[in-house]
């Protein structure tokens, strides 16, 4: 506690009025708290916890912010990933790597010298990825003749997504330059490329791609801020 | 109040992510729709009495209507289907050969097939069809079914 009283600085302005006169100055004190700038770098823990679920394969997700001003970070996030979408009449595996990269801003005020967030960010998303068509059955709604599931795989490389993404979180610090965050997001399709005679089901980074072509996605985070400087 | 509403939306955020958004309502695998004709008159629809429809071994599709249009399914495993045609006792057998074309719809409906090179031939004992034509011949060729919207075979009798 004692050291954390040194590390703030006391700033006090004195104001004068006259050289013949004397007013009772006021001292008006602005204790300025400093925090950690630095770089933060973590994981998205619940992609591990999903691969649990059966409805996820696996995936690795690297966070890193930088922060730049008081209220502004520079984020990232690069990832994999391997999902797949089992539909009525398809069953495809989706398997790449995607990177994004944008902005959050903090709009929680902080008492003290307290590090939590309520940050709403901005991302540009690229994914670079491939999809397996595994099984199909062609759809007849005709119970007489029954349509056989075809299982050879077919594999399209060389898929992209470029999208933009709208995300809202709270980040906490739990110890000493540790934190955990929480965010949703809203991910708008830019462009994707579909293999051919089929449709892109899951875009690594982007999740499910919805008929409208949008997306959700929540992350469940664990950084550690590696401290550059004090301000 | 700014946290407040940013909380909410990301509720929102979550809640919205659960809804399927796709149910199937595009079309899917067409069936071929049959009209019949009156043999003497090719212009005038005429319906057939006891008509009787199945595949060999599999459960009738129609019996014993009387109908001036049927919609009968086309096998997507073979590229071949016969259907026995009766009318009362009369039968006739309809052999339709087809090339199948795999189409992607949608998510929710999956691949449908499309059927190339219709070739319908009808048995030359014309017990009750007398010709799949306005020649009346046995034999009748039609380069695509894709869709329902109208019939593709007319059957003379």
């Amino acid at each position: 506690m004692f050291k954390f009283f040194i590390k703030t600085c006391f700033l006090v302005v004195f104001v004068s009025t006259s050289a013949q006169q004397r007013n009772d100055s006021i001292p008006s004190d602005s204790i300025v708290y400093k925090t950690n700038y630095g770089l933060r770098l973590g994981i998205d823990i619940s992609k591990p916890i999903r691969s649990l679920l059966q409805d996820y394969n696996s995936g690795l997700e690297i966070v890193g912010d930088y922060r730049i001003s008081k209220k502004w970070y520079a984020a990232a996030e690069l990832g994999n990933e391997k999902f797949t979408s089992n539909e009525d009449f398809t069953n495809s595996t989706s398997k790449g790597s995607y990177i994004k990269i944008g902005l959050n801003y903090n709009s929680y005020n902080n008492w003290l010298d307290m590090n939590n967030e309520i940050f709403i960010g901005f991302r540009y998303g690229f994914a670079t990825f491939e999809q397996t068509l595994n099984s199909y059955q062609i759809n007849t709604s005709n119970p007489l003749l029954p349509a056989q599931i075809n299982t050879t795989p077919s594999t399209e490389n060389g898929l992209t997504a470029h999208w933009s993404e709208l995300l809202v979180g709270f980040r906490a610090e739990i110890y000493t330059n540790i934190f955990i965050s929480f965010s949703g997001s809203y991910k708008i399709m830019v462009s994707i490329t579909d293999p051919v005679n089929f449709k892109t089901h899951y875009a690594p980074g982007f999740n499910r791609v919805y008929t409208s072509n949008t997306g959700f996605g929540f992350n469940y985070t664990i950084s550690y801020l590696i401290p550059f400087r004090k301000k | 109040m700014k946290k407040y509403y940013l909380f909410l939306s990301l509720i929102a955020l979550l809640i919205s992510s659960c809804e399927k958004d796709d149910f199937c309502i595009e079309p899917i695998t067409p069936n071929m729709i049959v009209r019949f004709y009156n043999a003497t008159n090719i212009s005038d629809t005429k319906a057939v009495n006891d008509l009787t429809i199945n595949i060999s071994n599999l459960d009738s599709i129609y019996t014993n209507v009387s109908l001036d249009s049927v919609v009968i399914p086309l096998d997507v495993t073979n590229n071949q289907i016969i259907y026995n045609f009766s009318s009362g006792s009369n039968l006739d057998i309809l052999t339709i050969d087809y090339e199948i074309e795999e189409v992607f719809v949608s998510r929710s409906c999956g691949f449908k097939a499309i059927f190339n090179n219709v070739t319908i031939t009808s048995d030359v004992s014309n017990d009750w069809i007398i010709g799949l034509t306005e020649t009346l011949e046995n034999t009748i060729t039609i380069p695509t079914i894709n869709d329902e919207s109208a019939a593709h075979v007319q059957i003379f009798h």
